[in-house]
């Protein structure tokens, strides 16, 4: 390791730049905006922490901030186990594997407003598939009507948009596990949970925390896939954190809650993802080895 | 192996969760508008090609796409060009701050886009930039930047200092050094780079839509266009669905062997 | 523990236009102490695979005792690999008792093995530890723990078990491997391509080239009678060295030199011989060897008289003896010089393999016999 501060400043220095640029100068405007009450251009008023009580007394913020989390819960639930079952089903060479990597990597290329007419054409009772043959089943089904058709719905399409990323990003921790260590424990009739739990986890762990925060930072700001699929609907029972922000910011030019609104959004996202991380990091003790005493 | 041939039949059964409705969509894009409204078939009874016709003869859809490239690649160069020197610094330097700022740089891919809505709106209308390609791909390069510096670090990590050293005992200089020798060395990490760059670029629509007015509006924001007075054309929409699903079906086609190693090798 | 015998086993890998193994043979007794010996590519991993029941052989039976065991068939197999595969979230006891767990032995009686496995192999001390909080040599320990815990264990392979290890500790492991086969009276194949390891560790030897085995003898045979001129080049350090000759009327010729008397049919031979059954001295007349000699190494010294490797080219082939340096005189090289062999040790060698037939040396310059 060299220590020439001089140079290395200079290799960052166009990062530094561009970030400032797009995203301090911004975000410094929003905690400019969120302190003061803007009546026109010339008219501004210093007003403190008003707009951050209010927002928290608002209970449409704090609606949106239940569902936002229930939300997230519920796909890190799904996604993070389906994910690893799917990257441990996957072939580990032949003619097949590209195949399927090709196919469930599609999902994330897709623009994501694409994504929520996919399933709004396909999950609509008139004229989409799915609503078709549920309805057909016998189940009354209608996502833009019952609050519970469209949270399905919703999961549903988000499983199917990004359950992909956790088994590619598992999937390639599990290739890199030699080949020895499950010739170990086949040799030592490990169990296949045995064979996870023991030799696969301890190695997929850093790879499996990438692919929790990743998801965790995307769903928390999940905005155009539900605002195509069901507009935040049925009511507001759909409508999260990011939805109700840009109704407030674009929609009423409500510049000062807005702004407010986006400090603390940004401050639950930040405040999440270092609990997760420094959890996981702290606690990196592994399986107990006698909690399975056959005693 | 039993529990294997298990494990296996889930991930046939969820490739069939992802196809059925992507072949849904390309059922929609065959038929017609009339005939969607009619009722339900499972198999286009009398498939056509017009509303991909009705695309290909409107020059709305051709700007829009051309649109949208533009600020996918204007945004991938930018980050690479700023990142790879960025890396560079992180994986080889340690200087005052290193890590508080590789951290702070992480955070930005942690902040929502309906956060900087409104700033963005504001400040790319002040300096003139609104309603341009580069206006998005600027804004997009929050989130791709540090995915960049963050990915091309782990793979200039693995790639040992001793080539440096060698290098500069070679007595190459250091341009010579890091032009002809070191960026080929972190080639596949730069085409996983580019790969998630264009990817997240491209799937992006809150940004890029609120950034652009009549003139730089990317193809996914037309697509909406097509809900007209009359109602929505559902078919000529899964067709423009379909048209926007091709390009991502490319990239993933030409990196599918590097897709898992750049996963492995890299961070993400 | 248990015999182990291999039928006509064969392999080939799918795609792959050679079999890997092509009809391995070998009968290996109850409690031996066996290595497969070969280069990169002889088909010992393949073989040891096969052992161990992750490859299937197309061909070929593989019983353990008299029972035949087939693909897919649980076998009492333990192995031991390159580097130290051991389960990196449990504690150095977990991973010893792992294998009795799963065969459901209650806790005393594990504790029991552990510390009596542990005991054996001086790593009492680290039970407690974690596997990320050990040295690689101190991990391949517990990973040889492992692989011998289980008392129904038939047969532990043990892949290149020294390859991870730092050098200077490889010969430590080695003697203790060598202490506990012996002590436990294990039956234990040894792959290696170092053959210093394979003959120090085991009782007997299978030199693998090409999916074959070539031979199957103990160092001493091996290195005294190798069956195939790959097995002289291969053991010995130097390898076996080798000369053009002719059999001619029951006569061994070197060109135009008698060499000596031979029963084998009359036609082109090599000659192998090991360094120490040749010696180079000055030229002394004309029924001599001529040969230049071109590098000498001293090896170790006597009372002032040094030993070592002469290295000398005859006949265009190159060929070493181990002898006394100073013999020849102290001459500016390379020298002319004279070699004297002692052919009824050696052997000859047709299309590379080891001709049967009794060789006698030269007496006053005639062929005896």
């Amino acid at each position: 390791m060299q220590a020439n501060t001089n140079k290395a400043w200079l290799g960052v220095l166009p990062v530094v730049l561009l970030v400032a640029f797009s995203a301090v100068i911004p975000l410094m405007t929003v905690v400019n905006y969120s302190v003061q009450d803007i009546f026109d251009v010339q008219t501004r008023v210093f007003v403190g922490f008003d707009w951050y009580r209010e927002t928290l007394r608002d209970p449409r913020f704090v609606d949106a901030l239940l569902r936002q989390i229930l939300f997230s819960s519920l796909i890190l639930v799904i996604e993070i186990p389906l994910g690893i079952v799917l990257a441990r089903g996957l072939p580990r060479e032949g003619r097949l594997l590209p195949l399927l990597l090709v196919l469930l990597a599609v999902p994330l290329l897709i623009p994501w407003n694409v994504v929520g007419m996919i399933w709004q054409i396909f999950a609509r009772p008139d004229i989409g598939l799915l609503g078709a043959a549920v309805n057909a089943a016998g189940f009354d089904y209608n996502f833009t009507g019952v609050v519970t058709d469209a949270w399905v719905t919703l999961i549903a399409m988000d499983v199917w948009h990004w359950t992909s990323l956790v088994t590619l990003l598992t999937f390639a921790g599990l290739t890199a596990i030699p080949g020895a260590c499950y010739q170990a424990a086949m040799l030592d009739d490990a169990s296949r949970w045995q064979v996870f739990w023991y030799v696969e986890f301890p190695r997929i762990r850093s790879v499996l925390v990438i692919a929790v925060l990743l998801r965790l930072m995307d769903s928390l700001m999940i905005y155009t896939e539900p605002f195509v699929l069901t507009g935040g609907g049925p009511g507001n029972a759909t409508t999260f954190l990011s939805q109700y922000l840009t109704s407030m910011a674009v929609g009423q030019f409500d510049v000062g809650p807005a702004a407010a609104f986006s400090v603390l959004y940004f401050l639950v996202i930040l405040l999440l993802c270092w609990l997760f991380y420094t959890s996981v990091m702290g606690s990196s003790k592994g399986p107990d080895p006698y909690d399975e005493d056959g005693l | 192996m039993n529990t294997t041939m298990r494990a296996r039949w889930y991930v046939y059964a969820y490739c069939l969760y992802l196809l059925v409705p992507l072949y849904w969509l390309v059922n929609m894009s065959l038929r017609t508008r009339g005939d969607i409204t009619a009722g339900l078939e499972v198999v286009p009874l009398n498939p056509t090609l017009g509303n991909f016709a009705e695309i290909f003869t409107n020059p709305v859809w051709f700007t829009a796409l051309g649109n949208s490239l533009s600020y996918v690649v204007i945004n991938t160069i930018i980050s690479i060009l700023v990142a790879v020197p960025a890396a560079y610094v992180f994986s080889r330097y340690r200087f005052l701050g290193d890590r508080q700022l590789f951290f702070w740089l992480l955070t930005n891919r942690m902040a929502p886009p309906a956060v900087f809505l409104l700033p963005f709106f504001q400040l790319y209308s002040a300096i003139g930039l609104f309603d341009t390609p580069l206006a998005v791909a600027l804004a997009h390069c929050l989130f791709t930047v540090p995915l960049a510096v963050w990915i091309l670090e782990g793979f200039i990590s693995n790639v040992p200092v001793e080539i440096d050293e060698m290098a500069r005992i070679d007595g190459h200089s250091f341009v010579f050094f890091f032009f002809r020798l070191f960026l080929p060395m972190i080639r596949g990490g730069i085409g996983v780079t580019v790969f998630f760059c264009f990817m997240f670029s491209w799937v992006e629509l809150l940004l890029a839509r609120t950034l652009t007015g009549s003139a730089a509006k990317p193809i996914a924001v037309v697509m909406t266009r097509t809900i007209s007075a009359s109602g929505i054309d559902w078919g000529v929409l899964a067709a423009a669905g379909v048209l926007t699903v091709l390009p991502g079906l490319v990239v993933v086609w030409f990196v599918r062997r590097h897709l898992v190693k750049g996963f492995a090798m890299g961070r993400v | 523990m248990a015999r182990i015998t291999l039928n006509g086993i064969q392999h080939r890998y799918p795609g792959a236009p050679d079999a890997t193994l092509k009809g391995i043979d070998l009968v290996i007794n109850d409690g031996e102490a066996h290595a497969l010996l070969g280069g990169s590519g002889a088909g010992k991993t393949t073989l040891l695979n096969v052992l161990s029941g992750l490859s299937e052989a197309f061909a070929g039976e593989i019983c353990f005792d008299s029972k035949v065991v087939r693909f897919g068939e649980r076998r009492n197999v333990a192995q031991v690999f390159q580097f130290p595969v051991l389960y990196e979230g449990l504690d150095v006891r977990g991973n010893l008792e792992f294998a009795l767990k799963n065969a459901g032995w209650k806790r005393g009686a594990r504790h029991e093995r552990v510390a009596d496995i542990a005991a054996k192999l001086e790593i009492a001390d680290l039970l407690n530890r974690r596997p990320k909080d050990l040295t690689l040599f101190q991990k391949q320990l517990v990973a040889i723990g492992k692989a011998l815990v289980r008392p129904d264990i038939a047969l532990v392979l043990l892949d290149e078990p020294l390859t991870a290890v730092a050098p200077a500790t490889k010969w430590r492991l080695r003697v203790m491997l060598k202490r506990i086969q012996r002590s436990l009276g294990m039956t234990m194949i040894y792959v290696t391509h170092d053959q210093t390891e394979a003959l120090t560790f085991a009782d007997r030897i299978s030199v693998m080239d090409a999916g074959a085995i070539i031979q199957t003898d103990t160092a001493q045979a091996l290195y005294e009678r190798p069956l195939h001129e790959h097995v002289g080049y291969f053991i010995g350090s130097p390898g076996m060295s080798f000369l053009n000759t002719r059999v001619q009327d029951n006569q061994l010729w070197l060109a135009d030199t008698l060499l000596g008397s031979t029963d084998a049919a009359p036609g082109l031979y090599k000659l192998g011989f090991r360094p120490e059954w040749a010696r180079i001295v000055p030229l002394n007349d004309d029924h001599d060897i001529v040969l230049t000699v071109e590098r000498t190494r001293i090896e170790h010294s006597d009372r002032g008289v040094p030993f070592g490797l002469m290295n000398a080219v005859c006949d265009g082939e190159r060929l070493h003896t181990r002898q006394q340096l100073n013999e020849v005189g102290s001459v500016t090289l390379p020298a002319q010089a004279a070699l004297k062999i002692d052919i009824a040790r050696c052997s000859l060698y047709r299309d590379g393999w080891r001709v049967d037939g009794l060789l006698g040396g030269l007496l006053d310059g005639h062929a005896v016999g």
